[in-house]
């Protein structure tokens, strides 16, 4: 709170000198404002001049009037009567409250990876801290309330996630698989890779990889075999992309969850038959699809499909 | 006083402050404010009182001599009202980019309270009700997409636009058998519920499904929606006019312009529109420097 620039620069001597006659004590000028005259200019003391009411703050906090500090922003914190709702998800939870949010349970308490809300919860005196997981940024999210009946991201599965971006979903991934799991993350961009190992500093169980996703042989020596791969890399070849790294990090049985964004892969055709073109190169990969959600209101023409990659044979 | 009895230290008298449970009604009003303050009402309550007495006791036959200079203009009393060309075409093209200004200022910050709004309320149930369909192998040329197209259900909210969830099967026959609830492995009365369906056992021990939240935190709930949607509104308001003026301001601007006859707009694909934005102009190409 800056003081120094506003209130003129007489504020706040005064009080200082003690015994000085009575108008020694009584600080300087305001600076701005159409009253004059010695008043409101504080005590002295360290605070001096403040805003008198109605400029800038709204006249609340630290008044010149004496009265300490009055704190800067008032108000309850963000979550202090939020409930939490377990989810079908583990890992994922449901905030109600002032939020109406999709939530997880944060891996690295009181850090915010991208600047989101972060609600803490008190449970029988201790004490639990979630990160809003915003379903207009992540389609992993947007994919979990439009009801997608498994993401195969639990806790402790390996990931492979391509196409990580600045990490914001991938922070959430690492939420979800916690500390026994692990999150492989492969991203081109170098400049969107900065964000994704600053973010990877602070979270053990995320690997960044700064790699073209179509050359996995590149980075084939960080990765071991994965549970799941998830690719949101939003190119025309991604099912040829997805496949690859199948080849080389998915187990046999291993899942795969893909969004496709329509109009990346083909602009002029309709969604729906880029969905379905789409399924049906991923079945060529021997990627099985098991199911299919579009996104919206989330996203539109997006679509997420889960599925399963060598699945044993059925009995 | 004499200078001993300056020398004297003597309690200092503190100002009282305002206390904390009155810190909204702003700094402590002293006497000395209260006496400034009520100068200020009395004299403005004076001035109106005048004015009230004048205007009872005017009389209407009454002569006045700015009455020989004036005229009628076909039996209308012609006073000029306002001053024409008060200000000039730059000083009002300043104006207006002045407002253009605050007003898409005022439009950003209602688009990011709204935005920030936005990362906490995720619509969640606006999802709900959609349908679910089996779709048959994609091998036999028949796309998940035509065999959801179905997909019916309560509207719960008709200006959002439906997802739609496709569950791949492997064959004609499995897509006949397929149920639901089995296949998400919940009760079938929670399958409206895209954006949580609880599997069968974590409903026996998890607080999974907690359909009555208490009174309150709907009501929170509900005023955090309604203020996200009003500035949502306000913002798309303020911004269209915003531009509109930005358009008469560009009018003011330089450049020879004319504007678009009903057919050239029809060739152009646009739409004829009603009010200040119906007109569209067309600027003659100019070399610039």
């Amino acid at each position: 709170m800056g003081f120094g620039d506003r209130g003129g620069g007489r504020g706040g001597r005064g009080g200082g000198r003690g015994f000085g006659g009575r108008d020694g004590g009584r600080g300087g000028g305001r600076g701005f404002g159409g009253r004059d005259g010695g008043r409101g200019g504080g005590r002295g003391g360290g605070r001096g001049f403040a805003p008198r009411g109605g400029v800038a703050k709204g006249g609340r906090g630290f008044g010149g009037r004496g009265g300490g500090r009055g704190g800067g922003r008032g108000g309850m914190k963000g979550g202090a009567k939020a409930v939490i709702e377990a989810h079908r998800h583990d890992g994922v939870f449901i905030a109600r409250g002032k939020e109406d949010a999709l939530v997880t349970k944060n891996l690295v308490p009181g850090v915010s990876v991208y600047g989101e809300k972060r609600i803490a919860i008190e449970n029988d005196g201790d004490k639990v801290e979630y990160r809003v997981w915003n379903p207009f940024r992540s389609k992993l999210a947007a994919s979990i309330l439009a009801g997608v009946d498994n993401i195969y991201v639990k806790p402790g599965s390996k990931l492979l996630y391509l196409g990580a971006a600045s990490g914001t979903s991938v922070s959430h991934c690492s939420d979800l698989v916690g500390p026994e799991g692990a999150v492989y993350a492969v991203e081109f961009s170098h400049r969107s890779g900065r964000d994704l190992v600053n973010m990877a500093k602070q979270r053990p169980n995320v690997i960044p990889i700064i790699e073209d996703a179509r050359h996995p042989q590149k980075y084939r020596m960080l990765v071991p075999m994965v549970d799941v791969i998830f690719a949101d890399v939003a190119q025309p070849d991604q099912a040829r992309i997805v496949g690859h790294n199948a080849q080389y990090f998915l187990k046999n049985g291993g899942n795969f969850v893909i969004s496709i964004k329509a109009s990346c892969i083909d602009s002029t055709a309709p969604p729906e038959a880029v969905f379905a073109r789409e399924v049906k190169k991923l079945q060529e990969m021997q990627l099985k699809p098991k199911e299919q959600v579009t996104l919206e209101p989330y996203e539109r023409d997006h679509a997420m499909v889960v599925g399963v990659y060598r699945a044993p044979a059925k009995k | 006083m004499t200078a001993l009895a300056n020398a004297i230290k003597r309690k200092t008298h503190k100002e009282r402050s305002q206390p904390a449970a009155r810190q909204k009604f702003g700094l402590l009003e002293k006497h000395k404010d209260y006496v400034e303050r009520a100068k200020n009402f009395h004299k403005k309550e004076k001035v109106l009182k005048t004015l009230k007495r004048k205007a009872e006791e005017r009389n209407p036959d009454e002569f006045y001599f700015a009455m020989e200079k004036k005229r009628t203009k076909d039996g209308v009393h012609d006073g000029r009202l306002t001053q024409a060309n008060k200000y000039s075409q730059d000083d009002l093209r300043l104006m207006k980019s002045q407002d253009v200004k605050y007003l898409s200022m005022k439009a950003t910050t209602d688009g990011k309270k709204a935005e920030r709004l936005q990362e906490s309320l995720h619509f969640i149930g606006a999802t709900c009700g959609s349908g679910i369909a089996p779709a048959p192998p994609a091998k036999k040329q028949r796309t998940g997409a035509a065999a959801a197209a179905s997909g019916a259900g309560a509207a719960t909210d008709a200006s959002l636009p439906r997802h739609r969830h496709t569950v791949f099967v492997d064959s004609e026959a499995e897509a006949q058998r397929f149920d639901p609830a089995q296949y998400f492995d919940t009760p079938a009365e929670l399958l409206d519920r895209t954006f949580n369906r609880p599997r069968k056992e974590q409903l026996a021990d998890r607080r999974a499904v907690q359909g009555s939240a208490s009174k309150s935190v709907e009501k929170r709930k509900y005023a955090a929606y309604k203020e996200l949607a009003q500035r949502q509104e306000r913002r798309g308001k303020v911004a269209a006019v915003a531009e509109r003026l930005a358009y008469e301001k560009l009018l003011m601007g330089k450049g020879r312009k004319r504007k678009l006859g009903a057919k050239e707009l029809a060739k152009a694909g646009v739409e004829p529109g009603e009010g200040p934005s119906a007109k569209v102009f067309v600027w003659k190409r100019e070399r610039k420097r």
